[in-house]
């Protein structure tokens, strides 16, 4: 009798921390995406302060195309990074 | 164990690497036979016009950020670099598989850039001057300035290569997440959307920024 219920609480324990361990990792790619806060922060003084650029020195603006659009991809980096760690835990 | 797994199949990203590499490798030949022939007094026209504009424009945008000794030994190689990209990240155009969305692919491009730092600052400054300048200017700190410094070495070509993988792999997930979601006859419509963003402006975008990143970083390597 008593080995009957420790077996079935054995099992009852193994299946639990399977779907526990699953569900943590999605939960863990939740928060891991937040991260894509601080690009769109930071794109966005990018993009704004060469908007203010433009309008400044129209002339320049090939050059200030180009330099936005390099930092930014640079600053996406870490929201990159948080992406890859959310695919990694999804895939587990 | 040793085992020869030889004809083992590639894996696509690498099919379409050497399809990529092929095709430019033709281009290039045919380009360069071109040009030899080349009279001086004519005007050159189509496929050579356009070869011929498009390494002048790289060729003033390196000229601009580097010294001529560096820009004489490095152009080639950048070159070589943002065709082979621009091919790369737009190729899912055509049915093939982008060969960045392998991180084997990726992180090879994050060895040759490391590769390509070494020989920068052995070739221009020499290993006296790097080891001084992995040191840092204050002598006292130097213990806690050379890990720091070590990391740094790694890291830059680390995060090239590795920013090119997940861009490529975040685009191919998005479009296979739309295409999951919907039916074939709107999936034709959204596709056009997709490529265009993903394929199209971010993979030149990517291209473009490897490019830019390593020129930056080989001017500040042989300069230091």
């Amino acid at each position: 009798m008593f080995e009957m219920i420790l077996d079935s609480v054995v099992r009852f324990a193994t299946e639990y921390n399977e779907h526990f361990s699953s569900g943590l990792a999605y939960l863990g790619a939740g928060v891991a995406v937040i991260a894509g806060l601080g690009p769109g922060i930071g794109q966005g003084f990018a993009a704004g302060k060469a908007a203010e650029a433009v309008g400044r020195q129209p002339e320049a603006q090939g050059k200030i195309l180009v330099t936005t659009l390099v930092t930014q991809a640079v600053a996406e980096t870490t929201g990159l990074y948080s992406l890859l760690v959310a695919l990694i835990l999804i895939g587990k | 164990m040793l085992e020869f797994t030889y004809s083992n199949e590639l894996s696509p990203q690498v099919i379409s690497t050497l399809i990529i590499v092929f095709f430019l490798a033709l281009v290039f030949i045919i380009a360069g036979i071109k040009v030899k022939k080349l009279d001086p007094n004519q005007t050159p026209k189509g496929f050579l016009l356009v070869s011929i504009m498009a390494v002048e424009m790289f060729n003033k945008l390196i000229r601009s950020y580097m010294k001529e000794k560096q820009f004489r030994f490095f152009a080639p190689y950048l070159f070589t670099i943002i065709t082979f990209l621009a091919f790369a990240n737009t190729i899912s155009l055509f049915g093939l598989t982008p060969p960045l969305s392998n991180i084997g692919v990726a992180f090879s491009f994050s060895v040759m850039t490391f590769l390509v730092l070494k020989i920068a600052e052995m070739r221009f400054i020499g290993i006296k001057g790097k080891i001084d300048g992995l040191l840092g200017p204050v002598k006292p700190i130097a213990p806690l300035m050379l890990p720091i410094n070590l990391i740094g070495e790694v890291s830059t070509p680390f995060s090239m290569g590795l920013r090119l993988f997940v861009n490529l792999m975040a685009g191919s997930v998005m479009a296979a997440m739309v295409y999951a979601v919907l039916h074939w006859t709107a999936g034709i419509i959204a596709g056009v959307m997709l490529h265009v963003i993903f394929d199209i402006f971010f993979g030149l975008i990517q291209a473009f920024v490897f490019f830019m990143l390593s020129v930056v970083s080989i001017s500040m390597a042989s300069d230091a």
